[in-house]
């Protein structure tokens, strides 16, 4: 079921970097529609799995993912559509592509602890996923911006000087988006600490609860994002870091989300099981 | 009817002659105007630019209308025609369309790809259609190179890449601040580089543009130029603080601005980004200062450097748009001979009908038996045999590949059908649209 998405994606993908590298609108226009087409596609396919299990699908490591995917293609075109930029498009779909593989490969079954069974379980990973699709597009953001910085500060107006927008735009569009994922972070860790805290009432014996702490390391680093984007949003404030200081902590923050995402949802053993 | 050219350009004439071949200064469309009044062409439009002046006309008589076109540029002139005729070009057909299509898309200009010349284009006809003195060969040729010139713009990056000092300030300024909405640009010293690049500066809707100079009268005569307000030299790093973009043009023989003076500035101004353009010679700004953060330095040399790999970047997209005009012009040079066709289509149409007037008028006595309704459906009936007859080999003729085979065919039909022989022998040129003159006239 996540192999048309991908197939789209992946088709939206290639559209974009001949956009990108050819600098034509027409091929632009055509990305923008496959990417729109996909991201039905893919909404199609989480209303069929949400149907299925009557709550939206992410209580396993591969459909997690695939929501992720979702909100990013999503986040991506919204901000397509308010900037009528199109330039970041090359690399947001490699990332799209890339994650969707996984779900795609995978499908994983979809199978819910009771104790997950609560509102507070959705509020919680449904604002994570979100604020770390904003995360990727900042992530994105910061990385093009560092590129365009470094070729303007070394007068080498190269490849990407005539292809991506303006230092300014990258910057406000990062700010944005670095904000916007905060907000959802604190409003995640906030839900998934009170909850915890609920859970552990109710169910007093349950193992993973009880190893729920700043040892797992799920839990650890996704403080340590926290405080990373807490940086990032107050420095931006009050210190006077634009450019390319934000640039840089929204490309370390990311890594450090993907981090989180990939290889400890895989090969680590938490007490999330996703 | 054909299509004829003669003119001067940059490439022909020199800045002098040009000036005294020059329409723009007066009204093209009155000159258009002028001219057809007085020669036997039937469409007329005059281009006049800074590093052109062509006239276009359809005639049907090429040879007679060049000593027109000689005798009017040197009438309204006032020139010998002895100074301007070793220096005048003549096209006509192909390579008058040819050349105008190249000249819409910017491939003839002093510098390639620059993008006025499509708008003055389009204005020289538009001025001459104002008059009446365009018909359908011109209105066709000319909306043809304005699609040509729309082509190579979209196409290619032939008209990409600022290609003097002071539109590549600007380009950089966009790229670092987006639009420039809102931003204050801080002129130090006053020269014709710092002038220009702040009129492009104002254009794109900077908020303030404040100035100072050693010496105050310098200064004055630039703010009142650039609508900008002064500060004494004395406030320069004040000022700094508040400026988006630093533009240095002192003669100072030493450096002015040094990385002591920019920090003190950019502490104060948070963390937005300054861009410092220094197009003094010797520089103003200590190189030191680049290694500044947020901090962009461009000198006059890195300015010309990115003017020169603009250019070399056009140049290698010439060959790409002279591609675009071929294209363009084959598919030109293919409607002109379906046009060549129309005459003998007319005459070929009006044969028939008359044979089937003719035949209709022999019936009249058995006809008149008929109802009003039955007799209108008899002629309809006729009326269409003779159209869908027709039809096929009006395409056919019209499609010929070439001049020569079209010749040979329309020869052909013309004996066929001994289109020579009845009132239709040389019917007009158009069968729809009358020409600028038969307006006039009527």
């Amino acid at each position: 079921m996540n192999v048309l998405p991908l197939v789209l994606y992946a088709a939206a993908g290639v559209a974009y970097a001949i956009h990108f590298a050819r600098r034509h609108p027409q091929a632009g226009r055509i990305a923008t529609t496959l990417l729109i087409f996909a991201a039905l596609a893919h909404t199609f396919v989480i209303g069929m799995q949400t149907m299925e299990v009557r709550h939206v699908p992410f209580a396993n490591p591969s459909r997690a993912v695939s929501t992720f995917v979702w909100l990013l293609a999503l986040s991506y075109l919204y901000l397509e559509s308010t900037t009528d930029e199109r330039a970041m498009g090359v690399f947001i779909m490699p990332i799209l592509t890339g994650l969707q593989t996984i779900p795609a490969l995978s499908p994983g079954i979809e199978r819910m602890d009771p104790v997950l069974d609560s509102p507070w379980f959705w509020v919680h990973v449904s604002s994570l996923l979100f604020a770390y699709a904003s995360f990727a597009l900042a992530g994105v953001l910061g990385l093009t911006y560092v590129v365009q910085f470094k070729e303007i500060k070394k007068k080498h107006l190269g490849y990407f000087y005539t292809r991506l927008p303006s230092l300014q735009t990258l910057d406000v569009m990062n700010s944005r988006a670095v904000t916007v994922g905060w907000l959802f972070l604190t409003v995640g860790v906030a839900v998934g600490a009170i909850w915890t805290a609920q859970a552990r009432v109710l169910a007093p014996n349950d193992p993973n609860l009880q190893a729920m702490s700043l040892n797992d390391p799920k839990v650890l680093i996704a403080v340590i994002t926290w405080g990373v984007y807490s940086f990032a949003v107050l420095a931006r404030q009050t210190m006077g870091w634009t450019g390319r200081r934000a640039a840089w902590l929204s490309a370390l923050g990311f890594a450090i989300v993907l981090l989180n995402f990939l290889p400890i949802n895989y090969f680590v053993t938490t007490s999330h099981t996703f | 009817m054909h299509l004829f050219l003669l003119g001067v350009s940059h490439r022909t004439a020199s800045v002098d002659l040009r000036e005294r071949l020059d329409f723009s200064s007066r009204d093209v469309g009155a000159a258009s105007e002028a001219l057809a009044a007085r020669s036997s062409a039937a469409e007329s439009v005059v281009l006049s630019t800074c590093n052109r002046s062509e006239i276009y006309i359809a005639s049907g008589d090429p040879a007679r209308a060049r000593d027109e076109l000689v005798a009017f540029l040197s009438d309204y002139h006032q020139l010998p025609r002895d100074v301007f005729l070793p220096h005048l070009f003549v096209h006509d057909d192909v390579e008058a369309a040819r050349h105008l299509f190249r000249v819409a898309a910017g491939l003839d200009s002093l510098v390639v790809g620059e993008p006025q010349i499509l708008g003055q284009v389009k204005d020289a006809f538009q001025a001459a259609a104002e008059r009446h003195c365009t018909g359908p060969l011109l209105s066709k040729t000319f909306h043809w190179a304005f699609g040509v010139g729309k082509r190579v713009r979209n196409e290619t990056a032939l008209g990409e890449g600022a290609v003097s000092v002071s539109f590549a300030a600007v380009a950089l300024a966009r790229k670092i601040f987006g639009r420039l909405h809102g931003r204050r640009v801080l002129l130090v010293g006053a020269g014709e580089i710092s002038a220009l690049t702040a009129q492009h500066l104002r254009s794109h809707g900077v908020a303030e543009i404040v100035i100072t100079s050693r010496t105050p009268a310098h200064a004055d005569a630039l703010a009142a130029e650039v609508a900008g307000h002064t500060v004494p030299w004395a406030e320069m790093r004040q000022a700094m603080a508040r400026a988006d973009i630093v533009l240095t043009a002192t003669g100072s023989q030493r450096p002015i601005i040094s990385r002591q003076d920019v920090e003190a500035a950019t502490g104060r101004r948070r963390a937005e980004p300054l861009f410092i353009i220094d197009v003094a010679v010797p520089r103003d700004v200590d190189p030191a200062v680049t290694e500044i953060e947020q901090v962009f330095l461009y000198n006059v040399d890195d300015l010309r450097g990115i003017v020169q790999e603009n250019l070399a970047r056009r140049g290698a997209e010439i060959a790409h748009a002279e591609a675009i005009v071929a294209e363009e012009l084959s598919r030109f040079t293919a409607w002109q001979r379906s046009r060549r066709a129309i005459p003998t289509v007319v005459a070929l149409r009006q044969r028939f009908d008359d044979i089937r007037r003719a035949e209709l008028q022999r019936l009249e006595i058995r006809l008149s038996s008929l109802s009003p309704e039955a007799r209108a459906r008899v002629d309809e009936v006729t009326r269409l045999i003779v159209e869908k007859l027709l039809l096929e080999p009006t395409e056919q003729l019209k499609a010929l590949p070439d001049e020569e085979t079209q010749a040979a065919y329309t020869e052909a039909v013309s004996r066929l059908f001994r289109l020579g022989d009845g009132e239709a022998a040389e019917p007009a040129d158009d069968e729809t649209e009358a020409t600028p003159a038969d307006r006039r006239r009527e």
